[in-house]
């Protein structure tokens, strides 16, 4: 429904955006990660016609949008920012904002409203003004004031950077039920994998405004088994050490930073030793930092070490070596 | 201290005993600075918006430009304005030198400056993301700016006040082009400056304070229009 085609966007001279190819299926629920400064918030703000790309084309609906994109189509997307600010006036003046812009009748305006005032449990802050809200609540009174205009597409720029647990469930069960009762594509923009990988049907990996081949590393989609505690889960050919009360369907995620490099077998504390080969070494943070990926009998990992450490082990393509990480720091999603 | 007491009880007489002469005068003074500053915002406030929100070459430069401005005196605005609308002047043809027209005029260019720079200011001062939120809702670019109009009411008050200040107060230009004509350009300004000469003190005191009791008028009605500080 909203793609992004030959996308190159600049800030000043400098390249922030640099994608072939970005599409956002009509009820897709798509999440963007990556670091602060990789370009994810600029893709939304593309993604939501406010600005055009400094080259390339945006395409909605099979059509390419005008440079400056008309408020018919611009009404047809919403972005919530990731610190998003209230207008003057009372929490229900706020949610009236855009339906006003709209031309929305009053009657339909309060039924809206109360609708999607319920699903976010805001009721209680109505009347109140924005100076006597907390973080959380103001950005749930911005998500809110998004859903009552019932866009095609809904981008969300970290939703729940300031909620509690509670308050982000409910977000995202808002969300849910959203998507349910009719077509709506979402794009989350999040550098928390446990969000992405909750609520998205698809995750996309932005570092330094390009796509990156490497999706969040170490994420593995498994079946847990029954019963409380240590759980080996098998991954392929492998098996990984897990310490969880859940059972079924989940995602598996092992830091990269969380493991251990090392040449041979050492005895230690953790649960997961895997040995295998390196197939790949990528610097990292300006030199400072090495990803190194290895192939434990089929299975990909990737572990991050300092470049001292990779150049002390001689970590080169094609050598042995033993990850090692404990059970405790697989999370399970 | 008696001539203070002398110019209060006379422009308490004046005005009680509805002084056609005081009452014309006063009008008139309302009148062109009414104009003025309707006219000076209009134009002066929009102008004030675009200089804070766009992103355009030369922005700097004009910001330089309508500061310089804020201090343009007002004598050098009389004869320029004399010259251009005096009968050999290009705008010559509109006949409008010694005319209330030419007084507002005058006041306009005086004060669109303070209007675009304070209004800048102002609108600069208001949170970057509350026109984008705007945006993101649907608003196109005028509902967007009225949008930020609204969270800087207060400090654009403050420029409406400002600009209809410097106009009200303005005699200058006003005694140039307006010729401070009985009955037809003599302003409150005008009019004191005459009675100042003339040697009576007390009824230049009285119009002066007449003046005074004007601005706190149109004080009080825009305090009053701003409504209630909620936030």
């Amino acid at each position: 429904m909203l793609e992004l085609r030959a996308v190159r966007h600049r800030y000043e001279g400098r390249v922030v955006l640099d994608l072939e190819q970005f599409t956002l299926p009509r009820t897709g629920s798509v999440a963007v990660v990556g670091h602060n400064g990789a370009g994810k918030s600029t893709l939304l703000r593309l993604l939501a016609l406010l600005e055009a790309p400094t080259e390339g084309r945006i395409i909605f609906d099979g059509t390419a949008v005008p440079r400056r994109a008309p408020a018919s189509l611009r009404r047809r997307v919403t972005l919530v920012e990731q610190r998003p600010v209230l207008f003057r006036g009372t929490v229900r003046e706020n949610l009236e904002y855009g339906l006003r812009l709209r031309d929305v009748g009053r009657a339909a305006v309060h039924g809206i409203i109360g609708d999607v005032v319920d699903r976010l449990g805001l009721a209680p802050l109505l009347d109140r003004r924005r100076h006597e809200l907390s973080d959380g609540e103001v950005q749930r009174v911005a998500v809110a004031r998004a859903l009552v205009l019932r866009t095609d597409v809904l981008l969300l720029d970290e939703p729940a950077s300031s909620a509690d647990r509670a308050a982000a469930g409910a977000l995202y069960r808002a969300l849910a039920l959203e998507r349910a009762a009719r077509p709506l594509a979402v794009c989350i923009a999040s550098h928390q994998l446990e969000d992405a990988y909750r609520w998205a049907d698809d995750i996309r990996s932005l570092a330094d405004g390009r796509l990156s081949p490497v999706t969040p590393e170490n994420l593995f989609r498994v079946d847990l088994p029954p019963g409380d505690g240590v759980k080996h889960v098998p991954v392929g050919s492998i098996a990984i050490v897990v310490m969880t009360d859940r059972s079924g369907p989940a995602v598996l995620a092992v830091p990269p930073t969380d493991i251990f490099v090392s040449r041979e077998r050492v005895p230690s504390s953790a649960r997961n030793v895997l040995a295998g080969r390196v197939t790949g070494l990528a610097i990292e943070h300006r030199g400072a930092g090495v990803h190194v990926r290895a192939d434990m009998g089929g299975v990909e990992l990737i572990a991050a070490v300092t470049a001292d450490a990779a150049r002390d082990l001689a970590l080169t393509p094609g050598v042995s070596v033993v990850f090692s990480f404990k059970a405790s720091a697989v999370r399970v999603f | 201290m008696d001539f203070l007491a002398e110019g209060l009880r006379r422009a308490w007489t004046l005005l009680v005993a509805g002084d056609s002469e005081v009452y014309g005068i006063a009008l008139l003074t309302l009148k062109v600075a009414v104009v003025a500053t309707a006219i000076s915002c209009t134009a002066g406030l929009p102008l004030g918006y675009f200089l804070a929100t766009r992103v355009f070459w030369g922005r700097r430069a004009a910001l330089t430009v309508v500061n310089t401005a804020l201090a343009f005196p007002t004598v050098v605005v009389g004869p320029l304005l004399y010259g251009l609308l005096s009968r050999r002047g290009p705008l010559g043809g509109l006949g409008w030198l010694y005319t209330w027209q030419a007084i507002v005029i005058g006041d306009v260019l005086l004060a669109l400056p303070i209007a675009a720079a304070l209004s800048a200011a102002a609108v600069q001062g208001v949170d970057p993301r509350i026109r984008r939120t705007a945006e993101t809702l649907g608003a196109g670019p005028w509902r967007a700016a009225w949008t930020v109009a609204r969270e800087a009411r207060f400090a654009l008050a403050a420029v409406i006040t400002a600009a209809f200040g410097q106009v009200v107060a303005e005699i200058g230009a006003a005694m140039i082009v307006g010729g401070n004509i009985r009955g037809q350009t003599r302003t409150l300004t005008t009019a004191v400056a005459l009675y100042t000469a003339q040697g009576d003190f007390g009824l230049a005191l009285a119009l002066g304070f007449v003046l005074v009791l004007l601005a706190l008028i149109v004080n009080i009605a825009l305090q009053v229009l701003q409504g209630r500080g909620n936030a």
